[in-house]
């Protein structure tokens, strides 16, 4: 195809024909108008105070501060595991692509890093202390991940293997580090609170409800009448009510199910009930991967001798898990958004925190603000899970389609 | 020359094996739906004996009478009318009216908007298509209860009163309420044949333009999924782009879309119960308020769940008709 | 024939390798599928089944190694008799070997990884003993320089040769084959039949369901004719195709000729 000229271009996407002219000029005025009151309003009106005299508030709650350094530490050593993670993954060899240490999306990537790091504490007004805190820290990142995909590939292949079990190790240390023991001042749950608590309550509800997704969709497409009926049990029963009736249930109910002193902190409550919750969707986003595997897949495993179990694990899933990727963090992503609902029951995540800072009569009428950048925060994060999962599916794909049926 | 599998055969394969008893073909699944069954027994029966022994304790067991006694609280708008002294039944059912109110309304709002944003993603425009995308982009990835307390606390209750009140034609938004039909300021007070309070109205516009933008991209999907190969049929048999869109596309795409806007339609169903953001008092608002007033919480909760499960079976089943009737017309 | 009690007896060229027996089938639908089907199939022997679509030839094939249960009968597979018991049943499926008409190639799986997925972890033999055989199966089938492409990147031909490689990798006795060129355009045909009869030659067993007449004049010992959930003739191709006996073979072969 022939470039067009810019110019051109335009004329036909806005004005090809009369009635589409049309529109295009009304929606460029409403656009230019709205964009107009929009900025103004944040350049004149808004006063980003109730942000910036609350950040801390916001990030991690009531969080004690002399304990808050095990933050930091956490912080950081997530930063050092992403690092190490990004180089490797970067340091692999690709059979479509040729090795680069800096492919374009990884510039892009690190110099978006660097601009946070150096406006967002700016605009928070940060004292300076902290400001070089979250410099140093994104500095390790950028340093380990050169480092990883510099030297990365020097690591003998049977240690590098080993290399993705800092992860769920990390998220162990996290949980101590957070909520104290082993030495560490115990800090309650109750104190945890802002983002931290969003954060927290997210990645554990996703890091369980994935196993058990997927075991309940296996078990919805059992052969079994017993395993099969159970799973569509429940997960019809739980995609039949609204999450927050279920986060009620959890707060009322849960203590009178379990015998006295056994049942759980509200704010593990929330997560366990997160975590039930979010498994049902995930089996069904599943179970439509499951479905798109053709018979012969099972029947070709288990005729070469390998029991039902291993074909699953090896053959059936692999292929089913990639179908189902897109809706399996579709579903993260409203499980990240469904956070919020804590909220609703007295919990202070980053929402029940904003709505506390909100109430203080120092910032009354403060609204707007507060809600756009909780907005902005919300979009930002669930966007990039997106994200990530598109470039996740293009990779687990490198220029191979399934086997041709037919 | 590689060593042949056939090299093997003269070794015999037929070492007897010995068969555990439980490894039989038909026992097995029966075991193992046996021990399944077993635990879940074992837990629910220990949750139920838990549950039971702690409501005893509380006094709290299982009655319904508590429903009759008088409710004690207000409901500052109903469509069925309700006052204080009338029992918690009734409060309930109050609740559920308004809850099925503002569903049944954002389903048409929603539908309405979604599939006039989904169909905009295939304008000649490409302003009108950017702004689909935008708008779809946008809500999906901000949560919805964040969305019902912008609407309600920074768009409808900024609103003026009065005579500032926006006017437009036929329609007023003041603080006081949205006013519909003719509306008139008489003392200072605007008046109108149809009002609505801001905070139905906050959670009626958050649920339309949030659920809009998932309908949006499954009537785009929908569309897209019509092979292109349709499209140009239709036009070298003459047909025009109007009534090739009504007549050809629409009942193909309508077969994808509409199972996809069952689940649709009931997440709008369950994301009306997040009204309190707004101060909308709907079932799960009053089934709050009943449960601190009198601590009965497992009812409550079993009125909730089993009210919900109704509503979305309802849904289901009408979209069920609907989409029999839509894959039918193909055969 | 051979009596059943041979089969149990030590395997000797010629051994009775599998021996079918008044097998009836139903689905689960009612369909009666099979209506006491017995064959016996010895060792070297190649065996192909032709018959009308619908007639219970893949059904037949598929009770072999356990992918389809049946109601009444018996099977006997290298010795094994196919009861109850789940472990013989992986047990055969060890020893038998399957190619379907669609490949069912793992199509997240490198060449090579199809090829050693089964041998590593059911056999549990070392990686590199397995990858190096692999590797000598697939140059066998003339494929060897595809080993890292994925299965979506090669013909169908090459495809259906690297299933049957897959299938050799885990050494089986006896080799299953449901219309494997019946997928494939007519340019591939040749080059699949061609590693059939290299294997023919090579003395493995057998049952192949086709419809290539060329290929089962010329490599079948016997020819079995199925219709309508039965076996109706039993023969020696030569005989099957010049001169059949029965009125059904004849239509059939009128029908496919
Ligand atoms: N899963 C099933 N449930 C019910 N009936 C089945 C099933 N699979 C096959 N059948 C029926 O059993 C009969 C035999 O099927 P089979 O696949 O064995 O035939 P075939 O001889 O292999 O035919 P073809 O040449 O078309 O492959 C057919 O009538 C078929 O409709
Ligand atoms: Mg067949």
């Amino acid at each position: 195809m022939v470039r067009q000229g810019p110019l051109r271009h335009l004329r036909r996407e806005l004005f090809a024909s009369r009635l589409d002219g049309l529109i295009s000029v009304g929606l460029i005025t409403a656009m230019a108008f709205l964009g107009l009151a929009l900025l103004r309003w944040a350049v004149v009106q808004a006063q980003w105070a109730v942000i910036q005299a609350n950040s801390t508030l916001l990030a991690v709650g009531r969080y004690p501060l002399d304990q808050q350094w095990r933050l930091w530490l956490l912080t950081t050593l997530l930063a050092l595991a992403s690092g190490l993670s990004w180089g490797l993954l970067r340091g692999l060899p690709r059979p479509d692509h040729p090795l680069r240490l800096w492919p374009r999306h990884d510039r892009i990537a690190v110099v978006l890093l660097v601009g946070l790091a150096v406006v967002l504490p700016l605009l928070l007004q940060l004292s300076l202390n902290i400001q070089m805190r979250w410099w140093c820290i994104t500095g390790l990142l950028v340093l380990c991940r050169w480092a990883a995909g510099r030297w990365g590939q020097a690591i003998p292949r049977p240690w590098r293997r080993w290399v993705p079990v800092i992860w769920p190790l990390l998220y162990g240390a996290g949980l101590v580090l957070i909520s104290g023991g082993l030495g560490l001042v115990r800090v309650a749950p109750s104190a945890w609170g802002g983002l931290l608590l969003t954060l927290l309550q997210a990645s554990f509800a996703i890091l369980l409800c994935f196993p058990l997704g997927v075991g309940l969709a296996l078990g919805r497409r059992s052969a079994l009448p017993l395993l099969r009926w159970g799973s569509v049990l429940y997960i019809e029963f739980i995609r039949g009510a609204p999450l927050i009736t279920l986060l009620f249930l959890g707060q009322n109910i849960l203590g009178f199910l379990l015998p006295g002193g056994l049942a759980p902190d509200r704010v593990w409550r929330a997560a366990w009930i997160l975590t039930f919750f979010a498994a049902a969707y995930v089996a069904e986003a599943v179970r439509s991967g499951l479905a798109a595997i053709p018979a012969g897949q099972l029947e070709a495993a288990r005729s070469l001798g390998l029991p039902l179990p291993q074909a699953l694990i090896h053959v059936v899933l692999p292929q089913a898990l990639k179908v189902a990727l897109p809706a399996i963090v579709g579903q993260f992503i409203s499980l990240l958004q469904d956070t919020t609902l804590l909220s609703l029951i007295g919990l202070l995540d980053l929402l029940g925190t904003a709505r506390t800072v909100m109430a203080n009569p120092a910032y009354l009428g403060k609204n707007a603000e507060v809600y756009l950048v909780l907005a902005v925060l919300f979009w930002c994060c669930c966007a990039a899970l997106g994200l990530g999962s598109r470039a996740l599916e293009t990779r687990l794909n490198p220029n191979h389609q399934p086997a041709a049926s037919r | 020359m590689t060593r042949l599998p056939q090299g093997l055969a003269t070794t015999p394969l037929a070492t007897p094996l010995t068969t555990p008893w439980w490894r039989h073909r038909r026992l097995l699944p029966w075991l193992v739906q046996g021990a399944v069954g077993l635990l879940v027994l074992v837990l629910v029966a220990f949750l139920l004996g838990n549950l039971v022994r702690n409501l005893t304790n509380a006094g709290l067991l299982l009655t319904w009478s508590w429903l009759h006694n008088p409710a004690g609280f207000e409901i500052a708008e109903t469509t069925l009318p309700f006052n204080a002294s009338m029992p918690y039944w009734r409060g309930l059912l109050a609740g559920l009216v308004n809850t099925l109110q503002v569903v049944v309304l954002g389903l048409i709002g929603a539908t309405a908007l979604g599939t006039a944003t989904g169909m905009a993603a295939f304008s000649s425009n490409g302003l009108l298509r950017g702004l689909a995308r935008l708008y779809v982009d946008l809500i999906r990835n901000i949560p919805l209860l964040l969305q019902l307390l912008f609407w309600y606390f920074v768009v409808f209750l900024a609103l003026p009163n009065g005579a500032a009140a926006v006017q437009l034609p036929g329609l007023v938004l003041a603080k006081s309420g949205l006013y519909l039909g003719q509306p008139q300021l008489v003392n200072d007070v605007w008046q109108a044949p149809l009002r609505m309070s801001v905070e139905f109205a906050s959670l009626l516009t958050g649920l339309v333009v949030y659920t809009g933008a998932f309908i949006a991209e499954v009537v785009r999907g929908g569309v897209a999924a019509v092979p292109q190969g349709q499209w140009e049929a239709a036009r070298s048999l003459g047909l025009g782009q109007a009534l090739t869109l009504r007549r050809i596309v629409v009942p193909q795409a309508l077969r994808v879309i509409v199972p996809a806007l069952n689940s649709q339609y009931i997440s709008l169903a369950k994301g009306s119960s997040l009204a309190v953001a707004c101060g909308y008092t709907d079932l799960y608002s009053v089934a709050e308020t009943t449960l601190n007033q009198t601590g009965r919480a497992v009812e409550v909760v079993l009125i909730l769940l089993a009210s919900y499960l109704v509503i979305d079976l309802v849904i289901s089943a009408l979209m069920n008709g609907l989409n029999r009737l839509v894959q039918l017309r193909e055969r | 024939m051979t009596s059943p009690a041979a089969a149990t007896s030590t395997t000797i060229a010629g051994a009775v390798m599998i021996e079918a027996q008044g097998v009836e089938k139903w689905y689960g639908n009612g369909y009666h599928a099979l209506r006491g089907v017995d064959l016996t199939v010895h060792q070297g022997e190649v065996v192909v089944i032709m018959g009308p679509s619908g007639s219970g030839k893949s059904t037949f094939l598929r009770t072999f190694n356990g992918l389809e249960e049946f109601q009444h009968g018996t099977i006997t597979v290298d010795g094994i008799t196919l009861g109850d018991d789940l472990r013989q049943i992986d047990a055969i499926r060890r020893e038998v070997g399957m190619v379907f008409q669609q490949f069912n190639l793992f199509p997240h799986l490198t060449v090579l990884e199809n090829l050693t997925l089964a041998p590593i972890k059911v056999r549990q033999r070392p990686q590199h003993q397995v990858e190096s055989q692999a590797l000598e199966l697939l140059e066998r089938v003339g494929i060897h320089e595809q080993a890292h492409k994925y299965p979506g990147q090669l013909s169908g031909g090459q495809q259906q040769r690297v299933a049957i490689a897959r299938s050799l990798c885990m050494e089986p006795r006896i080799m299953l084959f449901d219309e494997p060129t019946s997928a494939l355009d007519p340019e591939m045909v040749q080059e699949v039949l061609e590693v059939m009869r290299e294997l023919a030659k090579e003395g493995m067993t057998m049952v192949v369901v086709t419809h290539e007449v060329k290929f089962a004049r010329q490599v079948a010992s016997r020819v079995v004719l199925m219709a309508e959930g039965r076996v109706v003739e039993v023969a020696p191709p030569d005989q099957f195709f010049s001169n059949p006996q029965h009125e059904r073979s004849k239509q059939f072969l009128g029908q496919i000729a």
